[in-house]
């Protein structure tokens, strides 16, 4: 299948209009060959993505396929959608910033329309749902695979969307759409792309540095409060978001935040333990995914030598784990080249190189489902199709950087 | 705003005429908890915050009678003696039970108690001095009762609250068996109020921080948890009610 890309030229306010690449789920069935080149492989996930996962701009990050879905393929769990779509938002910056090819940037922008629309559906300026449908009615899944968040559109009517957002989506906002302003973006997106983390993170600002949900309530994972208890990683996330959207949008407002956040509560100390060591079973990739995302953008950002210092240290903790972890998480490769581009240090080993060269990234398989319905719950065998988006933004990261070879 | 709430803490600690919640432990009255329960006098406490969600303002005083109430979250097992239809992965009988509310609230009628309120179960968790947690002001990680797989007093260091509860931060939320209301003096209109969900207190262990706060108050639908781990401990009227 070919991905049909549209001719007309994209408004910069595309969240109201209809992608033209279309929301056909299952439609790819070619799966990435381990004996073929990586940059083939490479091509397959990227027409996976977006045949099988894309949902108006956004990733749907598992896929679950008739007759799980029932009548409607693209359902899955919806929680992490922010993480696949980001990272294609990443993938695609930084592909067209290697390749210059417009396409390349007709799709990152398209990734960036899914964002907009992501804001757009709730509603209200600066709330980001987590995932949204076009549907009127309620999904079977909205309340088994999640918590229920979900809410019917007052914005867009026929959708619903799922709210509670966390700091961890929060990072995958800020960080994309700022690769996605620096690499990719032309003269008017780059001023959508600002305008948009300035309404995002200018609402975080207000409600004193926690996100909020549609209740006026804190959400479950929104914390990074300073008169609140809350992780060491929370404190860079928040240092990074107000780092990036003063670079973004030039405002004073959001240095005078990150000032006031590390001179009167010590922000830029707290984060340094951002990464927890010992005892080792509490070790979270998770958290390193979040964090080195933050720390990418903080010490490529932040010119004061004393606070490089502080970011540096943070990331000599994550550096302890990571130069010896097993590469076969999917973002962990990542850390690995993201490491070797902050720091310049040749610390490659045959061993990263191998699994960097090979960047396994996807998973079909076959799973069991509770479904609710008028008649009770049934159980209902499917497959379940896990994006491949990490493993295109693992490639095209590390081709920007000249880690990966074009020909490999 | 922090020295208001001191002063305020000196007030309430001079009006109780104790610092020490075990110093009005029910042997003073001549009654005893029953097993696996312990005692909270009856009196004032601090109530609400003033730096949380906009549902947990004001702080204020409030009080409530004597009680008694459990020491840890109702488990698996105890639960499942009063309907064995209750089903759980094995190996899990000592970790707290993930029921609805009319289950929880079925099951402490069938124990001969109930259900506490909202501000039972805060004074429980917090005593009389405000604190932020069950155990003082400031946060630790070892205090909390951190995975499903050890849902009941599974915390490294076992903190107890001023009167000897365990688990009032983490491991699952706790049923109250208020409707999700706001307090007294709070202006700020919520759609969600009203007597359509009912409040569930301490977070779980799937949740940031603060949500362990022992002020923090959610809400949810009664019989529509979803994959909120919430489960619940009991409470029972102590006799000799009333503070002398």
């Amino acid at each position: 299948m070919k991905i049909k890309l549209s001719c007309r030229s994209l408004m910069v306010c595309t969240s109201l209009c209809i992608l033209s690449i279309p929301l056909c789920a299952q439609s790819i069935h070619e799966f990435p060959d381990t004996t073929t080149p990586l940059r083939a492989q490479v091509a397959i996930s990227e027409r996976l993505t977006l045949g099988n996962h894309w949902n108006e701009g956004t990733i749907i990050h598992n896929v679950i396929f008739p007759p799980a879905g029932l009548d409607r393929p693209i359902v899955g769990p919806q929680a992490d959608c922010l993480d696949a779509t980001s990272e294609l938002l990443v993938a695609f910056s930084h592909k067209y910033a290697t390749t210059k090819d417009p396409a390349d940037r007709h799709l990152a922008d398209s990734v960036f329309a899914g964002i907009q629309r992501l804001e757009r559906v709730t509603g209200i300026p600066g709330l980001f749902a987590r995932s949204f449908n076009r549907t009127d009615t309620a999904l079977w899944h909205e309340k088994t695979l999640w918590y229920p968040e979900w809410h019917a559109s007052s914005s867009l009517p026929g959708y619903r969307w799922l709210g509670d957002l966390s700091t961890d989506k929060f990072t995958s906002i800020v960080s994309s759409v700022s690769m996605y302003w620096e690499l990719c973006a032309d003269a008017a997106h780059q001023e959508a792309a600002a305008d948009l983390i300035d309404r995002f993170v200018g609402r975080v600002v207000n409600d004193n540095y926690k996100l909020t949900d549609l209740d006026g309530k804190m959400t479950l994972w929104g914390n990074m409060c300073p008169d609140l208890p809350h992780q060491p990683l929370n404190s860079l996330l928040m240092l990074m978001g107000l780092k990036a959207t003063h670079r973004l949008t030039g405002k004073p407002r959001y240095d005078s935040a990150y000032r006031y956040l590390i001179r009167t509560h010590r922000y830029d100390d707290h984060q340094i333990l951002s990464k927890m060591l010992y005892p080792e079973e509490w070790r979270n990739v998770g958290d390193d995914y979040h964090a080195a995302r933050a720390l990418y953008l903080l010490l490529r950002y932040e010119d004061d030598p004393s606070l490089r210092n502080k970011y540096r240290m943070n990331l000599n903790r994550h550096w302890h784990d990571w130069k010896s972890m097993d590469l076969s998480w999917e973002s962990s490769p990542w850390f690995v080249m993201t490491y070797r581009v902050l720091t310049g240090e040749d610390i490659l080993t045959p061993y990263h190189m191998r699994h960097i060269r090979s960047l396994d990234g996807f998973e079909r398989r076959r799973r069991s489902f509770a479904i609710p319905g008028p008649n009770g719950t049934a159980r209902v065998e499917s497959e379940e199709e896990k994006v491949s988006a990490a493993r295109i933004r693992n490639y095209w990261f590390g081709r920007y950087h000249g880690i990966i070879d074009p020909t490999w | 705003m922090h020295g208001t709430r001191l002063t305020f803490a000196l007030v309430l600690f001079l009006y109780l005429g104790t610092a020490n919640p075990s110093a009005a432990q029910p042997t003073a009255h001549g009654t005893h908890p029953p097993p696996g329960m312990v005692y909270v006098p009856a009196g004032p406490f601090l109530m609400g915050s003033d730096k949380g969600d906009p549902d947990e303002r004001p702080l204020h005083t409030d009080s409530t009678n004597a009680f008694y109430i459990d020491t840890y979250e109702v488990s698996n097992r105890a639960f499942a003696a009063f309907d064995p239809s209750h089903r759980f992965p094995a190996g899990r009988e000592d970790n707290a039970a993930i029921v609805t509310w009319s289950r929880a609230d079925a099951y402490a009628r069938w124990a001969g108690k109930r259900l506490p309120t909202e501000r039972e179960w805060e004074k429980a968790a917090r005593g009389t001095d405000g604190r932020r947690f069950p155990w003082g002001d400031t946060f630790e990680e070892s205090f909390v009762t951190w995975g499903p797989e050890n849902s009941r007093g599974g915390s490294i260091a076992k903190p107890a609250s001023p009167y000897g509860c365990y688990d009032m931060a983490g491991s699952v939320w706790e049923w109250t068996d208020d409707w999700y209301k706001p307090y007294p003096g709070n202006p700020r209109p919520m759609e969600q109020y009203g007597e359509r969900y009912k409040v569930m207190r301490g977070g779980s262990h799937f949740n940031d921080w603060a949500m362990w706060r022992t002020s923090h108050r959610y809400y949810l639908l009664p019989e529509e948890i979803s994959r909120y781990p919430v489960g619940f401990r009991c409470v029972m009227d102590a006799p000799n009610a009333t503070e002398k």
